[in-house]
């Protein structure tokens, strides 16, 4: 005390009032940073773009976005691209995170109906308009109207996966089965997957049921090619159960595993990952996936590369039907540079990127003057999956709720009928009736 | 007078000192937490957000949903700190006997606990993979099991595989008090039970256990409050499933809001699993006053 008395006294002491004018300059200080903090940007005129998407930890993807990215900065040396790497499993999930942080990243490939509904996306329609229409001729109405909701356009459409029946040739052979007369019809199929079965050894197929989408992309495909809807027109109604197609379908697919025991065991935690793994380490002779699962399978064992054939996938019904998947470039809502964002999604999706995602990624070109050009034309298995195309149906379906009905509520239904702790009838007409409750709710 | 003063002003500086760091402490818990308060008040449906009151509270008790992961939280919980002592002890006492070795050994078992819970968890999904797994293979070998089991992919298997592995992560933490404890412990006390005839099971139980007591409920108290919130594990190895066989109460909420979008009812079932965790917390607390008035004593 007596010290400090002292010390106080002669003046170089820590008095109240120093303190109080220490705090205040660190403040002061503080304040000035942060308002100079921001300056350089803005004097430079430096914008920088946050851009995530699903596959930008995928390895095949890896070079052409490097290089995109590159290139674009180069060329835009006032727009700068921080990419944001997060595996495809937590993307969506992040993407929420950021945006309820009003913090989305500026470009961003995301489930539109969702997203939109949630007001995380920017509309797009005045910069997609401006455009002229050589531009916006590349893309058919069809492919803009799934990049909308509520009639306002969110996205461009980017990139996509056209879903093919993918057989390894080797164990397709060893079997005594013809490759060149691939399973057309469900009948043929199962007779081919119970001679590709060996048991303990080797499975025909993997039945996706693990927690996310694709669970419900498998299971969507099987019950259209049998002339079946999951849901009605205006997808007020869930019709999994009630609709007899859609039963008979979903019987058939899941007695595929519980009845017929054609799949590799432990189907409720199979999702792509494992399912291409199976299928590179030869364990499962067949896989439904798009074209870069082939990529997928290709970069785990690269010995399988000659042993993929591709078919159409087996119907019911004399429809031919897939699915197509489809990612758009969408701006957030908290992208505070819309322009520059437009001007980045339009170069992401320039016919040179297009091209380069399909010959080297396995990613489906949008663009329908892609389609026909010779340099895609070379590959023959990319033309195949093209060619099926055709035929196929949009995924995501457009339904503001559909991220958590895809990966939870659909996902909880199979799970329950592999586990045979319900029916596939009982477990599927709970699942109606929690998704009809939940519909009512919106 | 000036004494007194002086003292008024020594107080005043020191409350300026921590000033700082209690602003930053009331911005990172109370705000957050009053924060999660009123989210749990609203619902939301897109862009709409509506004040519904209590009303996210009343639907849970409602919801089987929240019903089981209360269930399987309860499960998870009291069969992990269970299990963490009871595999923490033996390994506490084997290790506290040695004579050599003991340091190394000691940072050997806790390892698990010092490796990252995801990366311990993604490990784990490949070691209890069914087709291509370590798990399966070994057991196989052995003849403990006649087939490849899908330890994920049975709600009763994928249950007891989370909680073994959260023992293989957490008994190291458990084991590390003991340790301490037991270091604490007399010689002279095992002399004169060893003079009196005490085998090693009568030492164990009235001369160590008694002066690991206290320490035990501490350390239970604290695993409760540390197992109970365990998210990465399960998240990691089964997302909750199969059909939410293993969806604790932080799976729940994470699923519920970021995949469901519904941050209102997410946010309500947080603020459950708080008032849990304050019950044990508070408990905790008490232990520690009882303790030091022991002391005092």
């Amino acid at each position: 005390m007596t010290e400090r008395k002292r010390v106080r006294t002669s003046g170089e002491g820590v008095s109240r009032r120093r303190v109080l004018q220490g705090l205040a300059a660190v403040a002061a200080v503080g304040g000035t940073r942060a308002a100079f903090g921001a300056a350089p940007a803005a004097r430079s005129g430096t914008v920088t773009l946050q851009y995530q998407t699903a596959n930008l930890t995928e390895k095949q993807y890896e070079p052409v976005w490097k290089e995109m990215l590159a290139r674009f900065e180069a060329q835009n040396p006032n727009i700068k691209i921080e990419p944001i790497l997060v595996a495809r499993k937590d993307h969506w999930t992040k993407f929420v995170t950021a945006a309820k942080a009003n913090q989305a990243p500026d470009v961003v490939a995301v489930d539109i109906a969702t997203a939109a509904y949630n007001g995380y996306l920017h509309p797009l329609d005045d910069l997609w308009q401006a455009e002229p229409p050589s531009f916006r001729q590349a893309w058919t109405a069809d492919a803009i109207k799934t990049a909308s909701w509520k009639g306002k356009l969110y996205g461009l459409p980017s990139w996509g996966g056209i879903y093919g029946e993918i057989y390894n040739r080797d164990l397709v052979k060893q079997a005594g089965l013809d490759m060149s007369k691939p399973p057309f019809t469900w009948t043929e199929y199962l007779q081919w997957a119970k001679r590709l079965t060996k048991e303990g050894q080797q499975w025909a197929l993997a039945v996706l049921g693990g927690k996310t989408d694709s669970t419900t992309r498998m299971l969507l495909m099987w019950i259209w090619s049998n002339g079946g809807e999951a849901f009605n027109a205006d997808m007020t109604q869930a019709t999994f159960a009630s609709n007899p197609k859609t039963l008979e379908a979903l019987e058939f697919y899941l007695g595929l595993d519980v009845t017929h025991k054609v799949v590799a065991p432990g189907a409720v935690n199979v999702n792509y990952l494992e399912q291409t793994t199976l299928f590179a380490q030869q364990k499962i002779a067949t896989m439904r996936n798009a074209y870069w699962g082939v990529a997928k399978v290709v970069g785990d064992n690269p010995a399988i590369t000659d042993k993929i054939a591709v078919a159409f996938p087996p119907m019911n019904t004399g429809t031919k039907v897939t699915m197509a998947t489809m990612a758009a470039d969408s701006i957030s809502k908290d992208c505070k540079h819309a322009e520059a964002a437009w001007k980045f999604i339009k170069f992401v999706n320039d016919r040179e990127w297009g091209i380069k995602r399909a010959l080297v990624s396995n990613w489906m070109p949008l663009r329908t003057d892609l389609a026909t050009d010779p340099e895609v034309k070379k590959d023959p298995m990319l033309v195949q999956f093209l060619e099926y195309g055709k035929v196929a149906r949009a995924y995501p379906l457009p339904h503001p709720l559909w991220a958590d009905i895809a990966a939870n509520d659909i996902v909880g239904a199979v799970q329950s009928a592999l586990l045979k702790q319900a029916t596939v009838k009982d477990a599927f007409s709970k699942l109606d009736a929690a998704l009809n409750a939940k519909f009512k709710e919106i | 007078m000036e004494r007194a003063g002086g003292l008024r002003r020594e107080r005043w500086l020191g409350y300026l000192f921590v000033a700082p760091m209690l602003v930053f402490l009331l911005g990172i818990i109370l705000f957050p937490l009053g924060h999660a308060f009123l989210t749990s008040l609203y619902r939301e449906a897109g862009v709409n957000i509506r004040f519904v009151g209590l009303g996210n509270y009343a639907r849970l008790l409602d919801d089987p949903t929240f019903w089981n992961s209360l269930g399987v939280s309860v499960v998870f919980t009291v069969a992990s700190v269970a299990l963490h002592l009871v595999v923490a002890m033996p390994v506490a006492l084997f290790v506290n006997g040695l004579r050599r070795g003991r340091t190394t050994l000691r940072l050997a078992f806790l390892t698990p606990w010092m490796v990252t819970p995801v990366l311990g968890a993604i490990a784990w999904v490949w070691l209890l993979d069914p087709h291509f797994g370590v798990a399966n293979y070994l057991l196989r070998s052995v003849g403990a099991i006649s087939e490849n089991r899908i330890w994920l992919g049975e709600p009763g298997l994928a249950l007891g595989s989370i909680v073994a592995v959260d023992v293989w992560r957490g008994f190291p933490f458990i084991m590390l008090i003991i340790l301490a404890g037991l270091q604490t412990v007399p010689r002279e006390e095992y002399e004169a039970a060893s003079i009196d005839g005490a085998g090693a099971l009568q030492r164990f139980l009235y001369v160590t256990l008694p002066h690991l007591r206290y320490l035990l409920v501490v350390a239970t108290t604290l695993d409760v409050i540390n197992t109970v919130r365990t998210f990465d594990i399960v998240a990691v190895m089964t997302k909750g499933g199969p059909v939410n066989a293993t969806e604790v109460l932080p799976v729940l909420i994470f699923s519920t809001a970021f995949q469901a979008n519904r941050f209102g009812p997410a946010a309500a079932i947080g603020v459950v699993l708080l008032g849990l965790l304050l019950i044990f917390s508070t408990l905790y607390v008490l232990l520690l006053q009882s303790e030091r008035r022991e002391r005092r004593i």
